[in-house]
């Protein structure tokens, strides 16, 4: 690649909110992994859960397109 | 005169005084009520950026805590984002490089939120291998419009 345009493919980015934010589910998501994604910690996927307990029934059966309220940290 | 044409006639003449004594009673139609006043729609509907700031770390409320707008090449880059009001909303951070009047795309992120009042938010982008030095620009937007720039540099 020439000088003139650096390589960016692996920029790591992320983004937070004091605010409930809502997450769309894609395939291969867990709880665990949107907690792990979220917070830094898949443990904490019961916060998700909880928050969510109006529509999901078992913690286990997400799909995607789904939409959670994802608590703030 | 006889008797019954006298009468008549006395009847006849209670009849228009008592017509000419009446108070009108016929009921005026009451003026249309004026119609309810519009309930206004909230000044701000929906989710507004109050202001973008970007810096080299931030607290727990996701506000700036040491502000600059030039980075070291291994520098974590934040950009926060306060916004006001409530709603379901999208933002949009768009890093760019910039050099010679070419942008060239860092980094796109995107979170929704649903605030019930100002909040604050925040994006971020590091480069393990450090940033190459030069002039930098991150974008807000609120779904597709944009709220703002910042612009930075990177020595």
């Amino acid at each position: 690649m020439s000088q003139d345009t650096p390589d960016f493919s692996n920029v790591e980015s992320g983004s937070s909110s004091t605010a409930t934010k809502v997450y769309e589910v894609v395939a291969g998501d867990s709880l665990s992994k949107i907690a792990k994604r979220e917070y830094g910690n898949a443990g904490e996927w019961k916060r998700i859960y909880e928050a969510n307990r109006d529509t999901l029934k078992d913690p286990d059966k997400i799909y995607p397109g789904q939409k959670l309220n994802i608590p703030p940290r | 005169m006889p008797k019954n044409y006298l009468l008549a006639t006395l009847a006849a003449l209670m009849l228009v005084l008592n017509a000419c004594g009446k108070k009108d009673e016929t009921r005026t139609v009451p003026a249309p009520a004026p119609a309810p006043a519009q309930i206004p729609a909230p000044a701000s509907a929906g989710v507004t950026v109050q202001s973008i700031a970007v810096g080299s770390a931030i607290g727990v409320d996701k506000k700036v805590t040491r502000a600059t707008d030039s980075f070291g090449s291994k520098d974590t880059i934040y950009a926060t984002v306060d916004t006001t009001g409530s709603g379901t909303a999208t933002l949009r951070a768009k890093w760019t490089y910039r050099k010679n009047g070419q942008e060239t795309l860092v980094k796109e992120d995107k979170q929704t939120i649903a605030p019930t009042g100002p909040a604050s938010n925040e994006f971020h982008v590091s480069k393990p291998d450090g940033w190459p030095a030069g002039d930098y620009q991150v974008e807000i937007f609120v779904g597709d419009k944009s709220a703002g720039t910042k612009n930075y540099t990177v020595k």
